[in-house]
């Protein structure tokens, strides 16, 4: 899985810009299966994508379009999606979005994956083989109503804060 | 939709070979719009960014319109390669005739409102007219909405860029926005976006609230495709190689542009009390060093960099993107202000009441000195009194511009307006050129930079041409490319009529390509060659470096002609008397004096002007 670390991450859209690039020739952030917020009012900025959830409430797919890699990462049949949108909706952190009737979500790049490299500043990290896989049960508590971009927001507040609290406790 | 239908719908989506195609036309007196094909020939010559942005105004603008009535073209551009893979490449200019000179006016930003424009199919966006009430357009690539917004009126930068999202419930929407400066009309307010990022000079923010534009957003959807992509994926590699592997990455990775306040000072000419010194004795309690280790929590950066130069942090209980070292200098040594806290305070609300930060502090400085001197006296501004570092004093009045309170509304024209009131020795002391105020670097030891504040076409700048070469001792190289190694001799005015043509193409092409200036030109990265490479990938046009040269010189013909029919004259390039008359009184550049006339005639010459 790929790790985040934003206190690293300085909002440049390095990581964005090269997952849409990289799979499909083109540029723009809805082809992007890792999304980058820059939250002004507190300065945060950090990239959203799958997190490979204990929960993987993505897969209550309907068509059974989306199963698992051999990394943990989510794989979707073309010929099974219909694109009715459960799975963006079902994901509590907006790592998963429908643009021109296609689902973006992390593929990993096959286990190269090109955010990583475009990532300067260490602020993303690939992980093989990862052992331990967050819940996001609290957090699908909170996100319910909210589109894949106001999750974006509220998944990266909540990281902060987590942040934060452990830069407190060090002090 | 049939099938066919879905497909055409699919592909008009697409940017092909980085133009988005179209030019977006607003009338916020009618609150109407319209969609022009972007002519492919008329784009050609002029690439995109400032250069296109100029030829339109100089095609569509009457000079002799009020500045902030509503005949006044705003115009936001961008070029082929904004927000492309090209790193710093996502800069966007807003050109307008400027309230604060009434010449040619046009500031660019960073961050990533140019990035997400471009997705929107829009390489230019022209906005006339004036809005019945305060409002804002969210422009998407099928529709464009004009949204009243009475609520919004006083609020700042990043309050009204977060409600705009919140509203619209899109996080990746970009704003470019007035604050409370701009709304009033303050002649040197700016526009600022993505939080922290300034279009600072010439007054494009008086512009756009006089407008009764708040803000404006974008979100696209269209996606960018380059003509040749592997080949331009490879250009771009070395372009990023070579930010990397340069000797100034590290220093610039950790100070940012705020490394200029010891380098500046180390040579002597670092605006110290209004440009009456070039030596700051309390240098290291406000350089960017000290800013690092004492504030900065992180590196920040604009779309695509690789280099992340700008800097976040917190104070007190302010926190904020920046500062640059203008801004640094501006409300540190340039006012004889001690206080690193202060000038991060001021960073932060310049920012988000949207001021330039040069022009706002000459005015303060400007008073400063003229009430030192007893020129000016407390009684004629409404017992206003400023010394030197008097922080107090200086918030104040700074507040005081931005609400236009009291003497603050005079001050809110700017210091070469406000001088006109007083003694022609008051006026002299005004550090403006065609009425821009200098920035922060004492011409007197750059004598190239002191040629390029005298000639820039939107006045007292230097992101005209930034001839930092001047500053490299490269002897050899300068015989062979400007004539003389003096040219190398940031002391010397020999060669540096020929540097600066060398240099304003470059800088132009650039502005041209919306490229970072401290990337394309300080460190030196982009050249005649590499830039036609990348327009070529890009564009699938067939750029030569020749073909630039000859086009960029047009340009800048362009510029010179405009400013004719706005009444510039040649000797409008000028520096004031100071410069030319009185010597640095200590430090590395003791002494020295700008013989600004020469380098002007050899200029004029160079471009057969006259």
């Amino acid at each position: 899985m790929i790790q985040v670390d934003i206190s690293k991450c300085t909002g440049c859209h390095r990581c964005e810009t090269a997952c849409a690039f990289f799979h499909t020739g083109r540029i723009n952030n809805r082809l992007a299966r890792i999304k980058v917020m820059n939250l002004y009012e507190t300065g945060t900025d950090g990239p959203v994508l799958c997190v490979q959830c204990e929960e993987h409430y993505c897969l209550r797919c309907p068509e059974n379009a989306m199963g698992f890699g051999d990394q943990g990462q989510i794989i979707i049949s073309p010929g099974n999606c219909t694109s009715c949108g459960v799975c963006e909706k079902a994901c509590p952190i907006g790592a998963i979005e429908i643009f021109n009737k296609r689902v973006f979500v992390c593929d990993l790049c096959g286990g190269k994956p090109k955010c990583v490299e475009a990532c300067t500043e260490g602020a993303i990290v690939y992980v093989p083989n990862a052992a331990e896989h967050p819940s996001l049960a609290a957090i699908n508590r909170e996100t319910k109503k909210m589109n894949p971009s106001e999750k974006r927001r509220h998944y990266l507040k909540k990281v902060e804060s987590v942040l934060q609290n452990r830069v407190y406790a060090n002090d | 939709m049939g099938r066919k239908g879905a497909w055409h719908h699919l592909l008009n989506m697409i940017i092909k070979n980085g133009y988005g195609g179209r030019v977006l036309r607003v009338d916020l007196t009618t609150r109407s719009h319209s969609v022009e094909e972007l002519d492919p020939v008329w784009i050609k010559p002029v690439i995109g960014g400032r250069p296109a942005n100029t030829k339109r105004l100089a095609e569509e603008l009457n000079p002799e319109c009020d500045p902030l009535g509503p005949e006044n073209i705003l115009i936001f551009g961008i070029g082929p390669l904004t927000g492309s893979l090209l790193p710093a490449s996502a800069y966007y200019t807003v050109t307008a005739k400027s309230p604060l000179t009434g010449i040619l006016g046009d500031s660019a930003a960073g961050g990533q409102f140019g990035a997400e424009m471009k997705l929107t199919g829009y390489d230019q966006i022209i906005i006339t007219g004036r809005a019945d009430s305060l409002l804002y357009c969210l422009i998407t690539d099928s529709d464009i909405r004009f949204i009243d917004c009475p609520e919004l009126a006083g609020t700042s930068i990043i309050q009204t860029t977060e409600t705009i999202r919140q509203d619209h419930k899109d996080y990746a929407i970009q704003v470019a926005a007035i604050g409370q400066s701009g709304e009033n009309q303050v002649h040197f307010a700016a526009i600022v976006s993505s939080g922290n990022r300034v279009n600072g000079r010439t007054g494009m923010g008086a512009v756009m609230g006089s407008k009764n534009l708040k803000a404006l957003a974008v979100r696209g959807s269209r996606s960018l495709e380059l003509a040749e992509p592997l080949a331009f994926l490879e250009e771009t590699k070395k372009i990023e190689s070579a930010i990397l592997q340069h000797n100034e990455y590290p220093k610039r990775y950790a100070l940012g542009t705020t490394m200029l306040m010891t380098d500046l000072n180390d040579i002597g000419i670092l605006p110290t009390k209004h440009f009456q010194e070039g030596v700051c004795t309390y240098v290291d309690e406000i350089s960017g060093q000290k800013l690092a280790d004492t504030y900065k929590i992180k590196n920040k950066a604009c779309f695509n960099c690789n280099l992340h130069c700008s800097r976040y942090y917190v104070v007190n209980d302010i926190q904020a993107e920046g500062p640059e070292y203008e801004t640094l200098c501006s409300f540190t040594s340039r006012l004889g202000c001690e206080s690193l806290p202060f000038a991060l305070e001021m960073n932060s609300f310049l920012n988000q009441t949207g001021l330039d930060s040069i022009s706002t502090s000459e005015v303060i400085g400007w008073i400063m000195e003229c009430q030192e001197k007893g020129l000016i006296s407390p009684k004629d501004l409404d017992g206003l009194h400023i010394r030197w570092g008097d922080t107090h004093t200086i918030r104040k009045a700074v507040e005081m511009i931005a609400l236009r309170a009291g003497v603050g509304d005079k001050l809110a024209l700017g210091a070469t307006k406000l001088a006109q009131e007083f003694s022609e020795e008051a006026r002299k002391l005004v550090m403006q050129v065609k009425g821009l105020d200098i920035i922060c670097g004492d011409p007197r030891g750059i004598k190239a930079y002191g040629l390029t504040y005298a000639i820039a076409s939107r006045g007292g700048d230097h992101l005209r041409a930034e001839p930092f070469f001047e500053l490299t001792d490269r002897k050899d190289e300068a015989r062979d490319r400007f004539g003389t190694e003096k040219a190398a001799d940031r002391l010397a005015e020999e060669g540096k009529a020929a540097l600066v043509t060398y240099s304003e193409k470059i800088a132009l092409l650039t502005d041209a390509l919306t490229m970072c200036k401290n990337i394309g030109l300080c460190m030196d990265i982009l050249n005649l060659e590499n830039a036609s490479a990348l327009l070529k990938a890009g564009t699938g046009i067939d750029y030569t470096p020749e073909y630039l040269h000859k086009t960029l010189g047009d340009a800048i013909n362009r510029d010179y002609e405009l400013n004719t029919k706005f009444g510039i004259k040649k000797e409008d390039n000028t520096l004031p008397e100071r410069f030319q008359a009185e010597p640095l009184p200590q430090g590395p550049t003791k002494g020295s004096t700008v013989d600004i006339q020469r380098m002007v005639n050899e200029y004029y010459k160079l471009h057969n002007w006259e």
